[in-house]
């Protein structure tokens, strides 16, 4: 015989918060379904079953809805309320606006560091500004000390497009190598590349990782040569 | 060269041991060597160590000590120097021959130089200079 919701879990022991964080159904979807004002679908019903170690038959899709509150006893009729009477405030001053803040000195200081990076001093500071720096309200220091941060970031130079990563190994390829072997690569430049031991290749560069390099000959046969084992490289035609 | 190129050098001289086999054969603490073979700044401070790999190389002491003043980052001084200033550097490599010209750029596992002499760029593997002059650059 299925069961409403409500009572198999309060069966179980089970608040509904910890029915919620259980089966992923929101409390306030529970709520529904305990009243029911929804019917429970049968994903959820798989859903619930789990946390209430029930089956899914055992749970009543539509549960009984509970029966409504006593309605409360009306109260005698007594006599109405005289009327509160309204306070009467006294009319109110208006304030004078306040003055505007003084720029703080740190701000100043900050200004003066600023301007200096472009060769401002205080002097040329100040007739740009309009005014002497003591004069300066909070609000204009920091508008001034963003004007010259925009400044600053507007002719920072562009970052180095060579993404620099160490190599898990010293010999690895690091940042400009990667890219140096990246155009020839593209270009199809023939390599002359000296070994340790003084054996010498010539190729066009197939492929290389980290450790290694891929070159393939004239004859079109490809070895791959580890970068441990070379000791210098450069475009071939040219004597070292 | 550094001197853990120079140890990674002759481990693979001699057959790529394995670093724990050395370790075990020199009575060092497992990664003593790695530790020494890896880094970029000056290590190998202890000669008594440096003694007992020495001994299961088959190499001078001095040899290791040697590299040890030539470590990595002291390269990469050098090389920052010879770029800024854009000064001839001579480097000595492992396969005898000694290079010079201007660095053009460089990073971790090589610097790109222009010979002297004219010619293509070459790129020099930094494990494969074994010493370079300790002081200025030639303007």
């Amino acid at each position: 015989m299925p069961e409403d919701l409500r009572t198999l879990r309060e069966r179980k022991k089970l608040s509904l918060n910890q029915l919620a964080s259980k089966s992923g159904i929101s409390i306030a979807t529970l709520i529904e379904y305990e009243k029911g004002e929804r019917e429970i679908p049968p994903a959820d019903l798989r859903r619930l079953a789990k946390p209430l170690f029930a089956n899914e038959w055992d749970i009543n899709p539509r549960s009984t809805p509970p029966p409504s509150p006593p309605a409360r006893p009306e109260r005698p009729a007594g006599p109405p309320r005289p009327p509160r009477p309204r306070e009467e405030k006294p009319p109110q001053e208006k304030r004078p606006p306040r003055p505007p803040a003084p720029a703080r000195s740190t701000q100043i200081a900050h200004l003066l560091a600023l301007a200096a990076r472009f060769n401002v001093d205080r002097a040329a500071l100040e007739a740009e500004i309009g005014k002497p720096l003591e004069e300066l309200t909070l609000k204009e220091a920091r508008f001034w000390n963003g004007q010259f941060m925009r400044r600053i970031v507007e002719e920072r130079p562009p970052k180095q497009a060579i993404d620099r990563r160490r190599a898990y190994l010293p010999e690895g390829i690091d940042g400009f190598e990667l890219a140096y072997l990246q155009a020839q690569q593209e270009a199809g430049v023939l390599l002359h590349f000296t070994l340790f031991d003084g054996q010498t290749f010539e190729g066009t560069v197939a492929g290389f990782g980290p450790y290694q390099i891929t070159i393939r000959e004239a004859g079109g046969d490809e070895i791959t040569l580890n970068k441990l084992a070379i000791a210098y490289y450069r475009k071939a035609g040219g004597a070292a | 060269m550094s001197l853990g190129d120079e140890l990674r050098y002759l481990r693979a001289f001699h057959g790529g041991i394995h670093l724990q086999q050395i370790e075990a054969q020199a009575g060092l603490k497992p990664g003593t060597i790695r530790s020494i073979e890896q880094r970029y700044r000056r290590t190998g401070e202890d000669d008594e160590v440096l003694a007992k790999i020495a001994a299961v190389y088959g190499v001078p002491l001095e040899r290791l000590q040697f590299h040890r003043e030539r470590y990595r980052k002291a390269l990469s001084a050098v090389l920052q120097r010879a770029l800024e200033t854009g000064a001839t550097a001579r480097f000595e490599l492992r396969t005898g021959e000694t290079l010079a010209g201007r660095v053009c750029w460089w990073d971790l596992g090589a610097f790109g130089l222009e010979p002297e002499g004219g010619g293509p760029l070459i790129v020099v593997q930094r494990h494969a200079v074994v010493d370079w002059p300790m002081s200025e650059p030639s303007g």
